[in-house]
């Protein structure tokens, strides 16, 4: 028996399967008479496809059947969650490395994979757009057709998708003590999670039935639904729990691709990515950031004025919103009167880039953080206090007109400061750093979810949350038990069946515990609400005289257990109370996001480093997160979720970069050369706290958590390389061999007393 | 993978026949050969299996003044033998940092010299600690040293079907110094972008193995008096050419060339001295 | 028996098995496909992950670089093994420090893990992440991981 109350650090709900490795993933997942589908790409950049030679592999024993372009409708059909432009497979051109021009079905994934390197594919290599330079040249090819794009888009002609302008006051009219002018650089990076990427499909009850590793079921059932002209009813998506998400597994892929061969040979279809397939699959937009700040002497934060250039891949996803978003919130945590950003979402001819913990901030924070430390530099101020100066306070403006600050910020401050030994005196060759980072939470969506109080008291909950990890089971089972007073073991949670399982709008931004938590309590009550309305009928009293408080029901003078009021009141006939949740947020259509966020994730880093200085090489002392959560429902989840998100910022922060050569394509494919951290990588000491203060609208004051952990880990560890070395670093990754060229006067990075000059000035 | 036969002797005779046939390589721990299967880089039609030919041994043995390491031994044998710990220390560092745990109960010491990679891992110990390399083959059989093993990246002078029986190393009658310095890009289990062994006598000859920084591991030697020159350590490195790929660059690949190899003398120096 | 495929016998989990299986089968794929072991998990296939990790005659090794016909006479512990019906402590050590997130690299950590602690019974940290460092997780549960094994071991009081 498990104590379910909140605020208990109860073990997992499905980890027992996990430990003893019963639980199936997508690509464990056992239907009779599978195929199997492996994918040929060019060994390329961009490249105009001119003929697909199939003679030879449709001879090899096993293959069955192999699609092109050619097998599907003209003109190609195209999903995508903003712009309608993913082909379900290359038609005519191959727009990144690693684009599939073909698929070969085989009847064992051998076959299918000899099939695959026996396809001849005659192709013209094009010039293409890899970088953020080429995407801005104004000669450079475009990626996206200007015909597909709207007559009256300005941009059509350039291979910028979309650009905002966000801002307040006027940056231009303001003067200041110190400007500060930097250009700052954020690397493609993959997301790598250890389950690579699984689909399957079969055809199902005159529509169709898919396996994925998807984190959102019901925007690929919608996809799917439509590209299948299937009513959404016929489209049943079946959602394993992924191993590890991060937000790769968001959008569809190749799902469209699988369930259209499904429904073509009317045989079950399956494809499983391998480890480089995913890299070429998904990642993190890169970008560059120009950031000019105006401070006072005293270090308040006058104005910004940012440049934020994202590089996307070949088709949009959902990287647009990812860059509207992040872009949006341009002062991070910061109050300041006067700021302006121009955002452009750049296209090329890259892996897509599509969600990503941190959704943008990461980057966002990597430029603002490095920055506010080089006005502390010039100005002589202590990091944290510069901090301090500015961050909004609970209930001040971070964005004017918009959801104010939501937590003591400045507190998760102190805390990260004296947990790291903040002005602690440092040995030669050490240096800490200290950096903020927030984050916006969902700004619409709606969660559902129907629960049943069965016959003899046990609980069953249908929720879509994805748990790809964060332990969404665990807290929704836990929050059921809270309210209902059944313990941990008689709730059953079922999950992962659009067909049986109702509406979740997405298992992201860290919403589920606000969205989908919020839906179950209002489920609980008014699973309450019936009971006690039934009792009271079947006893023939008022409602007034009938009691409910967690695990039990009270008529008058008797008090029953939930089961036994049950079963008094389902005596003569069986039955069951069943209640639907929901949690709806409208969004606004006049709001530049489409609405508010429901909460800020705000996080703080402080690290301390110890440099070689004649090698660049460094150690990782110590490594503070701290987390302003609001109210931790399961705090060792919290934690870990906390724990995990800085080891994967501590990724994109020392090691991680997809490098690619001049044709396009990725020279670091797979995991021998793109190294993620590991067991000796871990910092000596780390250590995350969570921030309790109830100031969330989640079920007992909660946020949402698990993004916070990265957002701030690059600036924190490179300003901490600075004060060991006196080098500044603007690019991603901080290797050794960044460290040291910056050191011996390497372009990556300039000496100190180089970098921000103090200036009187007006405008600029 | 790309299909192909599979095939286990139990004898040394019937390897050498196995592997004279057209498109035959060896599978000795599968840590190399199965990746560039995957990869298509090798395209084999047999996989000659060597882990039950009886000749080939899977024991290290100390034997007069030799150390002979059988050409079935796995990495993870030759960490913690007492006879590498005291006689080649280095050789046991290089060999405990191949790869992971996995790695190193399937990787053999003799797979990682026929790899031949410019960086194989044991390599630069190997040829610090002047080891040989006897091979059995149609031909018969030949001792060469490790020096002289290698030809190119991904090449050595092992002719069709000849195969790697034992290496050896000459168990020094006085004490020598050893030091081991390998960069990586992580701390984490990683490919080395440059790795060395010094192994200094106390007469003050100093050998020094190379990995990483050059087409193949390379074997260099010099004195204290030497080194002690201007150009001395200008002089001892210029055997290298270091490259730029996706690990390292050129000059930063230069830069730990020295750093690390002084560094490793003088751990080399200090072992020495508290030897005495 | 198709074409091409031959016979492989072997010890699995205790019991003695005989499959059929082409040259060029791993001993991760037999295990997944054929002998329907789904708890092996496949990822990097080239042994950087350790997601496969099994133990083979004693010692752990990354099934994704063993040809099954190389396994021909031995004796294979998967994580369907790795208790004897029931949870070993170890795996509920794993449970108790939250060492559990999405859960994909977790057989492979328990088999790098049983391993281990069979070889040193009372690891120290550092030990531990030597002993796991061939085995990633992306949600980043390393510290976790290091305190289950270390309690499992009763050395826990991790210093991570």
């Amino acid at each position: 028996m498990s104590e379910p109350g909140m605020g208990n650090s109860v073990r997992r709900v499905g980890g027992p399967d996990r430990v003893t490795g019963a639980q199936r993933f997508t690509a464990d997942v056992a239907v009779e008479d599978v195929l199997h589908v492996a994918l040929v790409p060019l060994d390329c950049g961009r490249a105009k496809i001119e003929a697909i030679d199939t003679s030879a592999a449709v001879e090899i024993e096993g293959v069955i059947r192999i699609f092109t372009a050619d097998d599907f409708p003209r003109p190609m059909p195209r999903f995508g969650p903003r712009f309608v432009d993913r082909p379900v497979i290359a038609s005519g051109e191959a727009k990144y490395h690693g684009d599939p021009v073909a698929a070969v079905v085989g009847i064992n994934k051998e076959a299918a994979i000899e099939g695959a390197s026996a396809v001849r594919v005659e192709y013209q290599e094009l010039p293409g757009v890899y970088t953020i330079d080429d995407a801005l040249d104004r000669g450079a090819p475009l990626v996206v057709d200007p015909e597909l794009r709207p007559s009256d888009d300005p941009l059509r002609s350039t291979n910028i998708r979309q650009k905002w302008e966000w801002g307040w006051g006027d940056v231009d009219s303001v003067a200041a003590d110190l400007v500060v002018d930097e250009t700052y650089e954020f690397p493609m990076v993959t997301h790598f999670s250890i389950e690579p990427h699984a689909f399957m499909a079969m055809p199902d009850d005159g529509g169709v039935a898919v396996w994925s590793s998807i984190q959102h079921p019901y925007l690929l059932q919608s996809t799917l639904s439509e590209l299948l002209e299937l009513p959404k009813s016929k489209v049943r998506v079946h959602a394993p729990d992924p191993g590890g998400g991060f937000g790769g597994k968001g959008f569809p892929k190749y799902e469209p691709l699988v369930a259209s061969m499904a429904l073509e040979l009317g045989r079950p279809v399956r494809l499983v990515l391998t480890l480089e397939e995913t890299f070429q699959a998904v990642r993190r937009s890169n970008a560059r950031i120009r950031l000019r700040t105006g401070f006072a002497r005293d270090g308040q934060l006058l104005y910004i004025d940012a440049v934020d250039d994202f590089l996307m891949g070949a088709y949009a996803d959902i990287a647009p919103r990812v860059i509207s978003k992040s872009t949006y919130f341009l002062a991070g945590p910061y109050k300041v009167a006067a700021a302006r950003a121009v955002a452009r979402a750049l296209m090329s001819h890259t892996t897509p880039s599509t969600a990503f913990r941190g959704f943008g901030a990461p980057q966002v924070a990597w430029a603002l953080e490095s920055q506010m430390d080089a006005a502390a530099r010039a100005l002589d101020i202590d990091p944290v206090d510069i901090r301090l100066r500015n961050l909004a306070a609970p209930g001040e403006d971070i964005v004017p007109g918009d959801r104010p600050a939501d937590g003591d910020w400045r507190q998760s401050l102190h805390i990260a400061a004296e947990r790291v030994g903040w002005g602690e005196p440092l040995p030669p060759g050490r240096g800490r750093g200290i950096a903020v980072g927030i984050k916006a939470s969902a700004t619409a969506g709606a969660s559902y979810c129907i629960l049943r109080i069965l016959h003899d008291g046990s609980v069953s909950l249908i929720a879509g949350t994805s748990d790809m990890g964060q332990g969404a089971r665990t807290i929704l089972t836990q929050l059921v038990s809270e309210h209902l007073g059944v313990p941990m073991e008689r709730v059953s949670l079922v999950m992962g069946d659009t067909a049986v399982v109702p509406f979740d709008y997405s298992t992201s931004a860290s919403r589920s515990t606000v969205f989908m938590g919020n839906a179950v309590v209002d489920a609980c009550r008014r699973a309450i609400a019936d009971l006690v309305e039934r009792t009271a009928r079947h006893h023939g009293v008022p409602i007034e005289d009938v009691f409910f408080t967690p695990g039990q029901v009270s008529v008058t003078k008797t008090a029953y257990t939930l089961p036994q009021a049950l079963g008094v009141l389902f005596g003569n006939v069986p039955g069951e109370i069943i209640a639907t949740g929901s949690e709806r947020g409208e969004g606004s259509v006049d709001h530049p996001l489409g609405g508010a966020a429901s909460f800020y994730e705000f996080s703080c880093t402080a690290s301390e480093v110890e440099v070689d200085l004649e090698t660049g090489d460094y150690e990782l002392v110590k490594h503070i997160t701290v987390a302003d959560v609001g109210r931790a429902i399961n705090p060792q989840h919290v934690e870990m979720q906390d724990e995990g998100a800085a080891v994967m910022g501590l990724g994109h922060t020392l090691m991680e970069h997809l490098i690619l050569d001049d044709h396009g394509r990725i020279r670091n494919l797979g995991a021998l050369d793109y190294r993620i951290p590991t067991f000796k990588d871990l910092p000596a000491s780390m250590a995350s706290v969570l921030v309790e203060n109830g100031d969330g609208p989640g079920p007992g004051g909660a946020k949402g958590s698990g993004e916070g952990g990265l957002l701030a880990t690059s600036p924190a560890i490179a300003a901490a390389i600075t004060q060991a070395t006196g080098v500044v670093i603007r690019d991603l990754p901080l290797t050794p061999e960044r460290v040291w060229k910056a050191m011996h006067g390497g372009n990556d990075g300039v000496r100190d007393e180089e970098t921000t000059e103090g200036k009187n000035s007006e405008g600029d | 993978m790309s299909t192909f036969d599979y095939r286990r002797p139990q004898s040394l005779g019937e390897m050498t026949e196995l592997l004279g046939r057209d498109d035959a390589v060896v599978l000795a721990g599968g840590t190399d050969l199965l990746v560039g299967i995957r990869r298509h880089k090798v395209r084999p039609a047999l996989v000659v299996d060597v882990k039950s030919v009886a000749e080939i041994g899977n024991q290290i043995d100390a034997e007069k003044r030799r150390l002979r390491i059988g050409g079935r031994v796995v990495m993870s044998q030759l960490t913690g033998n007492e006879h590498v710990d005291s006689h080649f220390p280095a050789l046991g560092v290089a060999a405990s940092v191949v790869g992971s745990v996995q790695i190193r109960n399937r990787a053999t010491l003799a797979g990682n010299l026929c790899n031949a990679s410019p960086a194989a891992d044991t390599a630069p110990a190997l040829l610090a600690y002047a080891a040989t390399v006897t091979t059995s083959g149609p031909d018969g059989s030949r001792t060469l040293p490790v020096k002289e093993f290698f030809v190119g990246p991904g090449s050595t002078v092992l002719r069709h079907g000849e195969i790697v029986t034992e290496v050896e190393l000459p168990i020094p009658t006085e004490k020598v110094g050893s030091g081991f310095a390998r960069v990586t890009r992580r701390k984490g289990v990683d490919l080395a972008s440059v790795s060395l062994v010094c192994a200094l006598e106390s007469s003050g000859r100093a050998r020094f193995g190379f990995g990483a920084v050059g087409p193949t591991p390379l074997a260099a030697e010099t004195t204290l008096d030497e080194l002690a020159d201007d150009d001395g350590w200008d002089r001892l490195l210029s055997i290298t050419s270091p490259i730029s790929d996706v690990r390292a660059g050129a000059d930063y690949r230069r830069a730990m060339l020295e750093v690390h190899s002084r560094r490793a003398l003088r751990a080399a120096h200090d072992q020495l001295e508290a030897a005495r | 028996m198709s074409q091409g495929e031959r016979s492989v016998t072997l010890s699995v989990n205790g019991a003695p098995r005989t499959v059929s299986v082409t040259p060029s089968t791993t001993l991760l794929e037999m295990v997944r496909t054929k002998l329907e072991l789904t708890g092996s998990k496949e990822c990097c296939s080239e042994g950087e992950c350790g997601a496969c990790t099994v133990i083979l005659d004693g010692e752990p090794v990354n099934s994704c670089l063993v040809l099954a016909l190389e396994a021909d006479g031995s004796s294979v512990t998967t994580i369907e093994g790795a208790g004897s019906g029931g949870m070993t402590r170890l795996q509920q050590s794993f449970l108790d420090a939250g060492a559990v997130q999405c859960g994909f690299c977790i057989p492979g950590m328990v088999m790098a893990a049983t391993a281990l602690l069979e070889r040193v019974p009372r690891p120290t940290a550092g030990e531990v992440r030597e002993g796991l460092s061939g085995n990633l997780c992306r949600c980043g549960g390393y510290a976790r991981i290091c305190e289950a094994v270390l309690e499992a071991a009763g050395t826990g009081g991790a210093d991570v």
